[in-house]
Order: C-alpha cells, then structure tokens, then sequence
C-alpha cells in the first residue's frame, strides 16, 4: 500500500527544501516509487539587479548564498569582464584562484562533516545535532573516526576561510574580488601565513577527510548503487590555468551523457533550456534558452500541477547533473560511478586535487604587481560568466542598457541579468516531457526501512549538497508580463 | 538573599582574577549557562546562510571559542535548518517543543510578505505549508527575547533591495514585536555571540536608535579605520589611501571591522595598513546599516556616504575634527 512522506523541511541543506516521496512495497522491497523537490524559497536577484551600475554585479551577486559567495563574485567578474571583452592578469587569476580554491575546500569539509556525516554516525550528544532519525546508524565500529574527526573538520573550515580571507578581505562576503581583477596586493608575509595553513588542510584532507569518507562507503557499500539518477553530468570547468579567453583548466568544461559515458561532449550554452510546466510560471515562457526569454509568474494557486519555484534546466532535453562527481568525471579524473557514494568520494579526491593545486599557485603569485584595473561594461553589450561553485556548473549572463539608460552614475546600466545554479540543475522539478530533475530520479528505487523516518532519502539528497537559495527564481507578483528581458532568470 | 547568576559569576571573576584563576572559570561558566538558558529556535527567512556560515567562523580566546564550543556548551541551539540533525517531522517537533516554554528566538533572513508570504515556507506541519511570516507572527510575541541575525532580519537587507521582489519586511516590522538586531552582511561571530551571552546572563543590551548593541555599534568605521588620515584614493586597490571619494562608505557605517578584524584578524573589508601589507585595499559598503544597500549604491560611488568636502584633494583631518567632533 503506498504512502506519501513529506520530509519539510530538509536539513543540512542550504536554503530551503522540501521533499515528497512516494513509498511502496515493489518485488517484497519498500521503497521509493516516486519523488518531488520542492524549491520552497526565492527572493528575486535578476529584478534587484536591472538598473544597477554593472561594477555592483560581484557584491550584490554574493549575497545569492553566503556558501558560495566567491563563485557568485567570480561569476558575475566574468560576465562583466566578458561583456568588456578583457581578461584579468596573471596575478588577479591566480588569486581568484587560490580564494575560490580555499572556499571550496571549506565547502566540501563543511559538507561532508557537517552536512551529510550526520545521516549515517551516531551524533554529537548536544543540540542541535541530536536527534535524529535512529535508523541504520553506525553500521560499523570503523565509523568512530568520522565522530571523532567531527569537532577538527569544524575547526578546518574555518581554516579554510581565514586562508581565504588573507587575500578576499572577509569570508564571507568578500571585498577583494571586482571586475577588472582582485584588490589584493599580495606580499611576502601573506604568502607564507596562506601556505602555512594549506599546508595543514592538505594534511587533514589526506589523512582524515579521504580515509573517513573510504570508511563511509566501505560501511555503506549498497549507497554505491543506490541514488544513481540520469547519468548525464555537466560542467561549465574551473580554475584558470592561464589568461586570455579560452585557458586550460584544472577542472575541464564539458558534457557526459549517460549513453556514452568515457566521451566527453564540447558544451554549447545554446543548447540549455529550462522548462517551466511544473514550475510557478507561466507557460508562455517555457523552454527558453538563458540568453533570450521571458518571465511571468503565476500565482502558485493558479497552476496546481506545478510544485517548485525552481524551473527545470536541460541540456539537449536531458536532465543532467552539476556537481565534483561532474567535473571529476569530465575531467577523466574520476569514472567509477555515479551513485551516492561516489558524489562522496568524487567530493574528497576533489578537494585533495584542487589543494594540491593551490601549492603550485601559491608559489606563481608575483608580490606586488598588477591585479586590477577598472572594468567598464560597454552600452549594448552581452557577456557570460561560467564557472563552479563548490556544488557545480555555475553561469551568469549579464546584458548591459543602451546609453539611454543609464546607472545614476552616468555608466551602462544592467538590462538583464540572469544566473543558473547547479542546485537548479540538481534539484529541478519534471520538464515539460514530464522527465524529472536529477535529484529525484536518483530518489526512485531508494530502498526505505521505516517510512516515516527515511533516513534513506536524507542520504540521497544530501549526496548532492543541494544549495537552494542558489536556486531561488526571480517573480513578478502580480502575473503581468514583465517587459521582454534577456536573461533567464534562474534565481 | 537571592543572588542572580550574574552577580555570582562577577563575583568568581573577581575572586578567580585575584587569585589568578581566571582560566579556571571556564567550566563554570559553560556549566552554569548551558543548564540553564532557554532553548534557542533559529528560523531562516529569505537568507544566504551567510551569517550562519560566518557564525561558523567563530574563533576567540574566551568561551565559547569556537562553533562547537558555543553549540556543545553554551548554548542549546534546538532548531536550525542548516545545522540540525533531525529533519522533516522530526525537526518541527523540536521546534514546537521549545516553542511550548521559554525560548529565545533568533531569525537570519528577511521576511517576505508577497502572496502572504508563499515565497518562503520553511516546514509542513500537519500537511500545511508554513510560511516564514506566520512561523515569525506566532513565536515573537512568545519569545523571551527575539534576535534579528544580519541585515535582511535586522532591516530587510539584500533581498528587500530595490525593487524588493517579494515584499520583504525586517522582523520587527514583520512581526511587531521589537527586536535585538545584530546587522552585517554577514554580522561578525563576535557580534551574535556577545550578544546572546548577554541574555543568557540575564543583561539586555542597551541598544542605538537602529536597534543595535551601543556597545558593539557605537562608531564609526572610519573612525577607527587606519588610513583615515591618508589622501583620497582616486581608484581601487590603491594601496595604503583613504577610498572615501571613490565609494567607501565607512563614514556612514557602524561598526567594530577595523579594530575586531576578521576571520580571526586576518583582514577586513578595506584592510589595514601595515608593513606586512594592505590587506583588501578594497571598500566598506555599509552592510551594517539600514537602508543597506540601496542608500549607498551604486556601490562605486559616494552615494549614502559623501565625503566631507567637495574639495578634489582631501583636507587635512584637523581642519574639522577639533575636540568634541568625532572623527
């Protein structure tokens, strides 16, 4: 007999979400036979833009999520710098480098530790980490050293951040990173107080972090095969290896699909569409690609088939999957599956590759020098900013005004702004063929042992490192169409 | 004769000072708080997560030094939809369950009103959407104190900015009910964790006409900003000078960032100048005020802030700041 649980809100999440799954016994195993994510949040970033100075872009941008705020800043540097047709120097790139690279080991040990550890180990006994469900916990004696490496990983994304803050100002919600390059000066004694630091998260990366998410996965071998979804995996690639337009990456731009998993596809951003059929908008806008659309929204008692205020991004009509499992896969670094415990594991050997990295970088930046100048967007001009967030494929695309109308301070205004967050792409609801997100199609099949206590879908969605306030979209509240605007808005 | 708890504590600090025994206290304290404060519900309205993950950033030499620390011993932090363990049904009982004693409230985002409120529900209670606004209407009133974390709860913030899309309302203006706000974008650790340890030792903190802690708020950024004598810079990331004419807005802004430093001192928005350096060389952009970040953008100009003199070379300080004028 199937029942419905509401699990509202999810946890250890960022933003807010809420998930429905349907659960029945199918061939004697309970489990999830059908599932919706609900993006239950947005504030309208794309209309709080139009008609701003283009240079306000980075700040503003960050405060999208206060977890990813330098993909945010560096997104929207992009896009402006795009728009301007110039590239940043050498330093100013290695330094949006290092900070993006420092946030994003905060991000994954955050998530691992903080996030995620919780659905599996016995809690901390205090609130607000107990309590939680009691089901499948500690299936192993082994699991101990995740509980006890629990209060260093707090410590260590802290670290993280204070690493980045020598550079960025303040984590979060950074100064140092504008259009035109980075703030920063980099001296001597900074270099040595950042390497000091990596140095000790390289070490409690390689020897807590890997070993305890091995652990994990040795403990929860089934989680290999389970929370598989689509097998499409997009990457928009990240860390500049080099200046100018088209640099080499540490981590590669590309598109997997499922039915041809070791070829890697050249990403088009003209082949993305976002389907609004089961989203708070109106229909007259669906299946727009990002750098042409329109929004209206609806009221959410008028469309009662609809269920997120997120919209529904496709690559080529398939749903497809952001995140380090994508971007290790693109990159050749990382192909042994796609499943719960391979986000995981993709996550931590991320981490560890991109730390490593950061050694290299440290040692290219030039004290002194050249790292910003002023970046005015042009009247009439377009740009795009790709790039990762911690938690995937990240892309603002930004369309400046005719000189007609300007900022109050006299330079091209922002016509249009629009940004796709990987969560978006994750945690999407059905399109209009009715193909569900990434997320809930890893949820279908999801064994369940206690129904109204499914840990097991805890598990999944976590796996994912969802970020709803990324994936917030934009409104006007009173369903009158908005003037045609380029841009999707996603947020 | 009843001795409260905090005259208890001022007496052990002075007795423990004396006798050199101040490190001593801590177990004492944490003891003393963590048996005894009411639980904390923490709500997110239209939020980032921002000022969480800067919570999260907590480091100090003095309890609660750190995240962990404050969350083990304390404070009982019951509710919090990024940090808790519990989720789903189990997560709103915690959160009914304190909701039915004494409880402090603390909220970090802005409340959207639109569509009476739909743009942000953050739990299902017995099938039901709850909305943030209806969450927030019930348990202010209720609360023993109610604490606004960061600009959007304290003021309406980023996303209340021009043309505020969904109609969000700060707290207070949310719920009625006046509030303890703890601004920034984010706010400092310190900032959140001064102030609760103040209400768990039964203190209110005397508050600004902006509701905020005098103690924390009380001047200015540039006046405590190290480059505050330097000439005008007259583009970014111009080493070691004053940004005051090119859109830094630390005359108009309140706050401790140039002496509390952030990130465990590493830096702050603007950057200190030293021989190690100049930091950010970057700008303050007002983010502990309200009207943040309307009032002061675009955010490259002088706009909300504007420089004392209209003069293209900056006048030497003394000029104007004589005794009795701060600056």
């Amino acid at each position: 007999m199937a029942q419905i649980t509401i699990v509202d809100p999810v946890t250890r999440i960022e933003g807010h979400m809420k998930v429905q799954v349907t659960i029945d016994t199918v061939g004697g195993k309970q489990q999830v036979t059908d599932a919706q994510c609900t993006g239950t949040q947005f504030r309208g970033f794309e209309k709080i833009l139009v008609g701003r100075d283009t240079k306000d872009a980075p700040y503003i941008t960050q405060r999208i999520c206060g977890v990813c705020p330098v993909s945010h800043g560096t997104a929207a540097s992009l896009a402006i710098e795009h728009a301007a047709g110039v590239t940043v120097p050498t330093n100013a790139r290695i330094l949006r480098n290092l900070t993006l690279g420092a946030n994003f080991i905060q991000s994954h040990i955050l998530h691992f530790y903080l996030l995620a550890a919780l659905d599996y180990i016995t809690p901390p006994a205090s609130a607000p980490w107990t309590p939680v469900w009691n089901v499948d916990l500690m299936r192993s004696a082994t699991l101990q050293q995740i509980g006890t490496n629990f209060t260093t990983a707090v410590t260590m994304r802290r670290e993280a951040h204070e690493m980045a803050a020598i550079f960025a100002g303040r984590m979060p919600g950074l100064s140092a990173i504008q259009a035109g390059g980075f703030t920063t000066k980099p001296t001597s004694t900074m270099i040595s107080t950042f390497s000091g630091y990596l140095n000790t998260l390289i070490n409690f990366i390689n020897n807590k972090y890997v070993p305890d998410v091995q652990v994990l996965a040795n403990a929860y071998s089934d989680y290999r095969q389970i929370g598989k979804g689509p097998g499409n995996l997009i990457a928009f690639g990240v860390f500049d290896l080099s200046n100018g337009s088209n640099p080499s990456r540490l981590l590669k731009r590309g598109v997997v699909y499922s039915t041809n998993p070791t070829s890697v596809q050249t990403l088009s951003t003209a082949k993305i569409t976002e389907s609004v059929t089961n989203s708070w908008y109106d229909d007259t806008t669906n299946n727009l690609n990002p750098a042409s659309g329109t929004t209206v929204t609806v009221d959410p008692a008028t469309k009662a088939n609809a269920y997120s205020w997120l919209k529904a991004p496709r690559y080529s009509n398939k749903a497809c999957e952001a995140g380090p499992l994508a971007r290790m896969w693109v990159n050749g670094d990382y192909r042994k599956g796609i499943s719960v415990m391979d986000r995981h594991m993709a996550r931590a050997l991320e981490t560890q590759k991109v730390a490593n990295a950061m050694i290299g970088w440290l040692n290219q930046l030039t004290v002194g020098g050249s790292e910003y100048s002023t970046c005015i967007a042009p009247f009439n001009a377009s740009g795009e900013g790709l790039t990762e967030a911690p938690r995937g494929a990240l892309g603002h695309w930004m369309s400046t005004s005719p000189s007609t109308t300007v900022a109050p301070n006299g330079v091209a205004s922002i016509k249009n702004y629009q940004v796709i967050t990987p969560t978006c792409w994750n945690a999407s609801p059905k399109d209009t063929a009715g193909v569900r997100g990434p997320m809930e199609q890893a949820l279908i099949g999801t064994p369940v042992s206690v129904a109204s206590q499914p840990i097991e879908v805890l598990r999944v969605v976590h796996s994912f490192d969802p970020c709803m306030s990324c994936a917030v979209h934009v409104m006007r509240p009173d369903g009158k169409p908005v003037t045609i605007i380029k841009g999707e808005p996603e947020f | 004769m009843k001795v409260t708890r905090r005259e208890f504590l001022n007496y052990c600090t002075g007795s423990a000072a004396a006798l050199g025994l101040a490190g001593t206290l801590l177990p004492l304290q944490r003891a003393l708080a963590a048996s005894s404060g009411p639980p904390i519900i923490w709500i997110k309205g239209a939020s980032c997560t921002g000022c969480t993950v800067s919570l999260a950033n907590r480091i100090s030499s003095s309890a609660p030094v750190d995240l962990a620390d404050l969350l083990i011993h304390t404070i009982d932090l019951v509710y919090h939809p990024t940090l808790m363990g519990g989720a789903g049904d189990a997560a709103v009982q915690s959160l009914l369950n304190a909701a039915a004693g004494k409880f402090i409230l603390a909220v970090e985002g802005g409340i959207p009103t639109i569509y009476n409120g739909k743009t942000c529900t953050i739990y299902t209670q017995n099938g039901v959407d709850i909305t943030a606004l209806a969450a927030v209407q019930v348990l202010a009133p209720k609360a023993a104190a109610v604490l606004s974390i960061g600009t959007c709860a304290s003021y309406g913030g980023m996303s209340a900015a021009s043309p505020n899309p969904t109609q969000i309302k700060s707290l207070s203006a949310a719920t009625g009910v006046p509030t303890i706000n703890i601004p920034g974008c984010p706010p400092h650790p310190d900032w959140i964790v001064w102030t609760i340890a103040q209400l768990l030792s039964g203190v209110t903190p005397a508050l600004d006409s902006s509701g905020r802690p005098t103690a924390l708020f009380g001047q200015t950024v540039h006046s405590q900003c190290s480059r505050k004598s330097a000439a005008w810079a007259t583009s970014l990331a111009s080493t070691a000078l004053c940004n005051g004419n090119i859109g830094c807005k630390g005359r108009n802004t309140h706050a401790d960032c140039p002496t509390r430093l952030w990130n465990n001192e590493m830096n702050w928005c603007v950057g200190t100048v030293s021989s190690n350096g100049n930091g950010a060389d970057s700008l303050c952009q007002g983010c502990t005020e309200s009207g943040f970040p309307d009032k002061f953008s675009p955010l490259f100009s002088t706009a909300g802030a504007p420089p004392h003199s209209s003069k293209s070379i900056k006048p030497s300080c003394s000029t104007c700041h004589t005794s009795g004028r701060p600056g």
